[in-house]
């Protein structure tokens, strides 16, 4: 029975074959990211010298850099695909179908949407394998064999993404469940108060203080311990404050709106600001990550630090490093504000639709929902790289002035990660101009 | 000189193989208040749609006597049709389909602001024209912060703020109380037809139909009946 109507609702809705397609695309881009920066960073394990370690310390801050941008995408990608058949699960309560059956059938619909899409990812990642195996560390390329994940992990990784969205597609529902009508009210927007702002600034002010007395570290452990403080502690603050201040600036933004699109932006920010710093909170440590490693390689590397050939080569590879994690992560934040606006849309399409009747230009449209993404997006990516510069400020003032050319690097790599974040968005627009179309 | 503010000739539009229209003559004249009347799938919908150029008909023409002269709808390009849409019409749904997250008064003044009046400018007549529908201080409200007959008197100033000569209403009380239904339908003449404009409401409840000047009565996509009510 259960199957039977999971295959009925499996057909392409009133939103075409894109909410279909879309959550495949997404799961299909997880996984092929996933099994990359696996299959990328195996390799440093096969090491067992004392350099070895180093890489491998190196390797699990990039994952772990990666991993919330890719549980963000993850989710995005379980929440469209839930979404997607809101409406006809919403009828299916109404008619008289159990708790349960709904969500069976989200668990199937979206379980089968990521299976399909994963098995797609791991297509992607083995047609990758040749290109991702030229990647140089420690003065060689890490070869296709070396980046080949055995095929178990081929095998679980399909099936662990399937689980995560069927666990996504029970959560997101339960709002169906709990209410056939699905009716969702909107009060007051959420304030938040300015005493995250001055714990913010106490701690960025600490972790300044003690990046300047690091050299009087008493041990290796010592000094490592105040350098995890200080990173450590300047990322929480930004999550502290980061919705804060994309508030903060949205207020001011709708206050001196002139345009439709301007308005309408900055009113979506601020209905959710904790919404919209989550859909680019993971650039937020990217950003942060390439200023406060970046700056002191670059430091490193002007005064003479490393002056030996394996020196040379192990700041060579942690600029490696650096490049793909930022590139990576702005990658998956693209991938994310994509699924996330596809699902707005798909979520908003009565509202598309009469704004379409009263003659509103798709293009108008358009430009509210990508100025209401790549506004806190530039917030994030700018004041994350500009608190990394803070807490480091000695070194990023130096490296200004000896090696410029790494801050325009940084610079340059942050801005083609907004860059690709625009092009997500830029994927989107036949979605909206789809559902918004009531031209006959 | 006609004093048809809308004429439509033979109007025909099918969706697959269901005809939603089959030959639909009519004539709007200019300051009534002309009810559209039919069951559900009667085609009610698609006329006013057609009417208003949100749907190309498959067969016929829509004319519409604006300010400078005859315009045939039925020929204009989409974009042409949408920036009419803007220019001289007003809507107001069943739903309201008012942006939640804008306020009131920015609801309202986003019409205007999409051609390309002033923020300022567009706002104080906005809050002039939620005063004038008795929403005095509610202005700066939020839409998720107003009771339905509210949001729909919102949505009646949207429609009228730019000055649009006609006004379109598909089922504008469907989602009322019969109440509220009554004072907003009567918000909606008072700001239309009192005012010397020109009101199309679609509708299957007979008593909104009642109140406007004339009704035609649609069934399988054709005119079957015109009556001026009681």
């Amino acid at each position: 029975m259960i199957a039977r109507v999971a295959w009925l609702l499996a057909r392409p809705g009133s939103a075409g074959a894109a909410a279909s397609v879309l959550p495949v695309t997404a799961f299909g881009i997880v996984t092929a990211l996933l099994l990359t920066v696996i299959g990328g960073a195996q390799t440093f394990w096969t090491w067992t010298d004392d350099d070895g370690v180093l890489y491998q310390a190196l390797a699990v801050i990039a994952l772990v850099l990666l991993v919330v941008p890719l549980v963000s995408l993850g989710g995005a990608a379980a929440g469209l695909s839930a979404r997607r058949r809101d409406d006809g699960l919403a009828t299916l309560r109404l008619l008289g179908a159990t708790p349960a059956m709904v969500a069976a059938l989200a668990v199937i619909e979206s379980a089968v949407l990521a299976l399909v899409g994963a098995v797609a990812g791991v297509a992607v990642y083995l047609a990758g394998v040749p290109l991702l195996g030229l990647i140089a560390f420690r003065g060689e390329a890490l070869g296709a064999s070396g980046v080949l994940l055995p095929w178990p992990a081929l095998v679980v990784v399909p099936f662990a993404i399937g689980a995560l969205a069927a666990v996504s597609a029970v959560l997101g529902l339960r709002q169906v469940v709990i209410s056939p009508l699905g009716v969702r009210t909107r009060q007051e927007a959420p304030r938040l108060h300015w005493v995250r702002v001055v714990v913010g600034l106490a701690v960025v002010a600490l972790a300044f203080g003690v990046m300047s007395v690091l050299r009087v570290a008493p041990s290796a452990m010592v000094f490592l311990g105040m350098l995890a403080l200080a990173f450590g502690g300047s990322l929480a603050v930004l999550n502290l404050i980061g919705p804060w201040v994309i508030r903060l600036i949205a207020s001011g933004q709708a206050k001196r709106a002139k345009t439709p699109a301007r308005l309408i932006a900055a009113r979506t920010v601020l209905e959710s600001p904790k919404g919209a710093w989550r859909q680019v909170g993971g650039v937020a440590m990217t950003s942060f990550m390439a200023v406060f490693a970046g700056a002191g390689v670059a430091a490193l590397e002007a005064f003479g630090t490393a002056g030996d050939a394996e020196s040379e080569l192990l700041m060579a590879d942690i600029r490696t490093g650096i490049l793909i994690t930022v590139v990576g992560s702005f990658l998956m934040v693209a991938c994310s504000v994509g699924v996330k606006q596809a699902a707005g849309i798909l979520d908003r399409g009565d509202l598309y639709r009469s704004l379409d009747m009263l003659g509103m230009p798709v293009g108008t449209m358009d430009a509210a929902r990508r100025r209401a993404v790549m506004s806190p997006l530039r917030i994030t990516a700018i004041g994350s790289a500009l608190t990394a510069a803070v807490v480091m400020l000695p070194l990023t003032g130096v490296t200004l002035i000896v090696a410029p050319a790494s801050l325009v690097v940084i610079a340059g790599v942050l801005a083609a990660g907004i860059g690709i974040v625009w092009l997500g968005l830029l994927a989107t627009r036949p979605v909206l101009a789809r559902a918004a179309s009531t031209a006959g | 000189m006609s004093s048809f503010v809308i004429e439509a000739v033979g109007l025909s539009k099918s969706f697959g193989s269901t005809h939603a229209l089959a030959g639909v003559d009519l004539s709007v004249r200019t300051g009534e208040s002309l009810a559209v009347m039919g069951a559900s799938g009667s085609g009610k919908t698609t006329l006013l749609h057609c009417l208003a150029g949100i749907t190309r008909p498959g067969a016929g023409t829509v004319g519409f006597l604006s300010g400078a002269g005859r315009v045939v709808v039925t020929g204009l390009s989409e974009r042409e049709r949408s920036r009419l849409r803007r220019e001289a019409f007003g809507f107001v749904f069943q739903q309201g389909f008012l942006i939640p997250e804008l306020t009131a008064v920015e609801n309202v003044a986003l019409a205007l602001m999409l051609n390309g009046m002033p923020r300022a400018r567009a706002e104080e007549h906005g809050r002039g024209w939620l005063v004038a529908l008795g929403l005095a201080g509610m202005e700066d409200r939020r839409i998720g912060q107003l009771s339905g007959g509210q949001a729909q008197r919102v949505a009646i100033a949207r429609a009228q703020v730019t000055g649009a000569s006609v006004v379109f209403a598909d089922e504008p009380t469907g989602s009322l109380d019969s109440a509220t239904s009554a004072d907003v339908m009567q918000a909606l003449l008072d700001s239309t037809t009192g005012q010397g404009r020109t009101l199309v409401v679609v509708t299957h409840d007979a008593e909104v139909a009642a109140r406007c000047s004339r009704i035609v009565d649609v069934r399988d996509g054709r005119i079957v009946g015109e009556r001026v009510p009681a």
